[in-house]
């Protein structure tokens, strides 16, 4: 998700300006004449007054050294150059965050064990992995992490549908 | 009380006669582990106190009762879990004065009154703390310079705006006819940075409870003039209540109690308030207790429903009157 | 004599070098397990030591803490996941060193000065615990105000990247710091309504989404580099020696600042970090190196970054006053076991106050041979495919986030940082920066607040204080600076830029 100075820019000043335009709404406390307004008002406006920076592309020529720089160290080692990624292939990215908000939404149902098979197999997939590699890890991983944290730690990860020996 | 848990007692005693299938399911609670939810973070005075209590309940008891620490939203989300839960017994929780606060502030549905009350187990009174080379040797110095000094002039702290030592400055300072915000207070995080900023001279007041303030006061860097409470606390006896210095009684409190979500079975919450009686007056719960310098405070059932009701109201007036409720 | 002694015979009970040994290697695991943090290591343990001797209890903390804290380091080196606020600051040059292909040097020098900072630390705390805490009561609000300042303003040193980009993303992690109500107004701020935000945002969550998550997201769409050479590294701790006579100044700055910035309450080991790395940058002769797998800013941050951490105690011990949220957990386990914070417990109780300081010692020295035999066996890590590797990564960014206070929306806070923080990478804001502001935000907004609370609205306290004045100076010199020397370069930038 690569975008230019000007929309990240622009993002950042906008959220500065709904940062600011909210903040200054909160009432102020009675007996602090700095009240919880002022602080995200301030912020609000530094991040219009950056966001507006960055559109304009001040500051842009030290980001070219810093990248020339470890490009170069890269470059040295052998370190294959990633080709900008095509938009419908970088969705993938949005494959980790999905699975977090599965674990949120399915955990207390299918219980930890389950979702966390599920989880991992998902991902060696999305890394290519084989099936193999997914079943061994898919098995393992989460049976270890729950007998650990479970039995030795005390974290009440909820048992659902397959409850361990041990819980 | 005993009366009515005895009543419950033989009511069910009754009922068991009458149908002894679910009598035996009954009879048999507790016979899973049951889990003792904690609002609040691991390693603080609440996690402490809910331990030790869950430790000498399963002896009680004969089940493991296993402390969770269900933390977030400033306390809200742990005690929401407690009320939510099934009412079975196998889900109690340790409620904080914070229940009868923040309601007031809109932040919750939640009141006292949305549990089932078991037992209270600790109350610790605000002290007044000020910095050990402070002009004022007693706290009737302190109330007088108070009194003389212009609104605004001398400042305390202890925790943030609206939170429990705030309240009871303002009832205090309410019981000598004054303003809410004569003493202006100065948010902290907590009472350990505000007994710091005492000792580095920008402070006048930290209202906080004794115990936190203990390890400054021994180290002399700080002096405790009196405590918002109906009596001495054996623990320190050297430090004389707010009535016995200035003749009018105020007494208001940072408490700690057990409760479980509403309507648990009368039987479940009788046998949970015997064996949590048993708790308090162990030898164990009052070596722990008094080691911490935790205020000893029981009252089970009803007593606590009513005292919650009662510190609920107190909360509420201070709270409107430094228009820090919502409503 | 006959304390230490004593000390020496409570040390050497079995059930306490048991507790040593035991919470050390749990401190070196899960401090190594990206997404699972130093803070959260310690907590966990809590019940734990609900059952041991107090001394043993204590015990546990101090090693399991200590050793977290530099196996944090070990997943910020070799897939640039970091597990502490403080291992975030120097993260990226780590992995750049990784990248280099010499990850064993990266978190050799980790090691070996973490272990020097953290003995340093200690002696510090047995020979000047009553001088250091006259520091710490010598800071007011208005300090700290000064002192959050200048942390923030760590945040363009430490990334290599446009200054500006790096300043937007230090707001975006104050303006998160502004979430919930843990404010000095006690108002409900940018909450939405929900009361899983009442409490704010939390800088671990958002840091295991802005650094783990956000890395597995960068992984998937990126070829599996190339695997790195199997090659048997020498001893590890040869080099070190060299680089400790190269860098025995940066080591001896870094052990400095990390023990002053450690016994001020709040800012903790959470900020030497930072200032330590940022002024190695600032007075390196070579400070173009930096970011690109150069030693000197992790010497200077290591060496500061366990200094910080046992000279947090010394607040903690005299007076019951955390340094960090490390220590605000040690209290706790103090106060449980009756070794309850204060002059008594050097007075009353020193051979168990003694025994403490050998504990530390003992910790920080076994933490080179456990130490060195994790960096070797976590090293095989890079050999492993990612297709092993990174979907464990996500399953413990999702139980650790869960563990510390089993809240499933800490779960959601990691997915959502793991968006914010792979969009901000990928344009070039570092986010790091965020983090930091996220780290310092509620201590910048609470000391200005209370600072004019307690001066009726007069800005001249913070300057007219003596400390004060001197950090206000130190604020504005630091400030002023880089304008100049950006003002001054940019003509010489444009030339470079022209030809290419």
């Amino acid at each position: 998700m690569l975008l230019s100075d000007r929309v990240t820019g622009g993002a950042v000043a906008a959220l500065g300006a709904a940062a600011a335009y909210v903040g200054a709404q909160l009432p102020p406390v009675p007996g602090q004449e700095v009240g919880p307004a002022a602080f995200p008002t301030l912020i609000g406006l530094l991040l219009i007054l950056c966001g507006g920076l960055i559109a304009f592309g001040v500051g842009r020529s030290f980001e070219d050294e810093a990248e020339a720089a470890v490009e170069e160290s890269e470059v040295a080692h052998g370190a294959p150059h990633a080709a900008p990624p095509t938009p419908l292939r970088s969705l993938k990215a949005a494959l980790p965050p999905a699975l977090l908000l599965f674990y949120v939404l399915a955990v207390d149902r299918l219980g930890f064990v389950p979702t966390t098979f599920l989880m991992i197999v998902a991902m060696v997939f999305a890394f290519g992995g084989r099936w193999r590699l997914a079943l061994a890890l898919g098995t393992i991983g989460p049976v270890a992490v729950h007998l650990v944290f479970y039995k030795l730690l005390r974290v009440p990860l909820p048992a659902g549908l397959l409850p361990m020996p041990w819980s | 009380m005993t009366k009515l848990n005895r009543r419950a007692i033989l009511a069910s005693a009754a009922g068991a006669l009458a149908a002894p299938h679910l009598a035996l399911a009954q009879a048999t609670y507790p016979n899973r582990p049951i889990s003792m939810l904690c609002p609040w973070g691991a390693g603080g005075g609440t996690d402490a106190t809910v331990r030790i209590v869950a430790q000498l309940l399963e002896r009680e008891l004969g089940q493991p009762v296993n402390v969770i620490n269900r933390t977030g939203g400033s306390g809200v989300v742990g005690h929401a879990a407690i009320a939510a839960a099934a009412p079975d017994g196998y889900t109690l929780g340790i409620l904080t004065v914070e229940i009868s606060m923040m309601h007031w502030q809109g932040l919750t549905e939640l009141t006292p009154r949305s549990y089932t009350p078991l037992a209270l187990v600790n109350e610790d009174p605000p002290g007044i703390q000020v910095k050990a080379d402070a002009p004022y040797k007693t706290l009737k110095d302190l109330a007088d310079t108070i009194k003389k000094s212009p609104p605004g002039r001398l400042k305390a702290s202890g925790t943030g705006q609206g939170g429990i030592w705030h309240l009871a400055l303002i009832g205090w300072l309410q019981s000598m006819g004054l303003a809410p915000n004569h003493v202006a207070w100065v948010p902290s995080n907590g009472a350990a940075p505000a007994m710091q900023d005492l000792a580095a001279g920008g402070l006048d007041i930290v209202p906080c409870s004794v115990p936190e303030a203990r390890a400054m006061i021994e180290a002399k860097r700080a002096r405790s003039l009196a405590i918002m409470a109906e009596k001495r606390n054996p623990q320190f006896p050297d430090v004389p209540t707010v009535g016995e210095e200035l003749g009018q009684v105020y007494a208001a409190g940072a408490w700690r109690g057990i409760a479980g979500p509403r309507n648990l079975p009368e039987d479940v919450a009788a046998k949970l308030r015997a064996a949590l009686k048993k708790v308090y007056d162990s030898a164990g719960y009052k070596e722990f207790m008094n080691n911490r310098g935790f205020g000893m405070k029981w009252a089970d059932g009803a007593d606590f429903a009513a005292f919650m009701d009662d510190g609920d109201k107190k909360m509420g007036t201070a709270m409107k009157a430094a228009g820090l409720a919502k409503s | 004599m006959s304390t230490v002694l004593e000390a020496l015979r409570m040390v050497a009970a079995p059930d306490v070098v048991l507790a040593i040994l035991l919470s050390s290697i749990y401190g070196l695991v899960v401090g190594c397990l990206p997404g699972l943090s130093a803070t959260m290591a310690t907590a966990l343990l809590v019940p734990v030591t609900f059952y041991l001797s107090p001394i043993a209890a204590i015990a546990t903390i101090i090693s399991a803490s200590a050793m977290a804290i530099f196996s944090g380091d070990i997943p910020g080196t070799l897939l640039r996941i970091p597990g502490t606020p403080a291992s975030a600051a120097y993260t990226d040059e780590a992995y750049a060193m990784t990248r280099k292909g010499r990850p064993e040097l990266a978190l050799g020098i980790c090691l070996w000065f973490s272990a020097i900072g953290g003995i340093a630390g200690t002696i510090s705390l047995v020979a000047m615990a009553p001088l250091l805490a006259e520091i710490a009561f010598s800071f007011s609000t208005y300090e700290y105000f000064w002192l959050g300042i200048m942390g923030l303003m760590c945040a363009t040193l430490v990334a290599r990247s446009s200054p500006v980009k790096a300043i937007a993303s230090m707001l975006l992690g104050l303006l998160i710091s502004c979430v919930g109500m843990e404010n000095p107004g006690g108002v409900p701020r940018f909450t939405f309504g929900l009361t899983d935000l009442l409490g704010g945002i939390e800088a671990v969550p958002a840091l295991v989404g802005a650094f783990a998550v956000s890395e597995v997201m960068r992984a998937l769409l990126q070829p599996e580099p190339p695997k790195l050479a199997h090659r048997r590294f020498g001893s590890i701790l040869a080099g070190q020696i060299a680089l400790t006579k190269q860098y025995w100044k940066q080591m001896t700055r870094g052990n400095v600042i990390g023990i002053i910035i450690g016994v001020l309450p709040g800012a903790g080991a959470d900020m030497a970090a930072w200032v330590s790395y940022a002024m190695a940058k600032k007075f390196s002769k070579e400070p173009q190196k930096f970011g690109t797998g150069h030693p000197e800013g992790l010497v200077e941050a290591g060496a500061s970054n366990n200094a910080s951490l046992a000279s947090g105690w010394v607040p903690s011990l005299l007076f019951g006053i955390p340094g960090d949220t490390i220590t605000a957990i040690a209290i706790g386990v103090l106060y449980m076991k009756g070794l309850n914070p204060g002059p008594t417990l050097f007075t009353e109780r020193a051979s168990s106050m003694y025994a403490l300081y050998i504990i530390f010692l003992i910790a920080n020295i076994i933490m080179i041979p456990l130490g060195i035999m994790m960096i070797r066996g976590t090293s095989h890590v890079m050999r492993a495919p990612r297709a092993a590797i990174m979907p464990v990564v996500l399953v413990c960014a999702a139980v650790g986030s869960f563990a510390t206070g089993n809240n499933l929306s800490a779960v959601l806070i990691v997915a959502a940082f793991g968006i914010i923080g792979y969009v901000l990478e990928a344009n070039g804001y570092p986010v790091a920066g965020m983090v930091l502001g996220i780290v310092m935000g509620s201590m910048v907004e609470q000391s200005f607040v209370t600072s004019l609370i307690k001066s009726d609205g007069s800005i001249l306290p913070f300057f007219d204080r003596p400390v004060s004045a001197i950090l206000a100076a130190m604020t504005f010199a630091a400030l002023l600076w880089p304008v100049a020397i950006w003002l001054w370069g940019r003509p010489k930038a444009a030339k470079r830029a022209q030809p290419a």
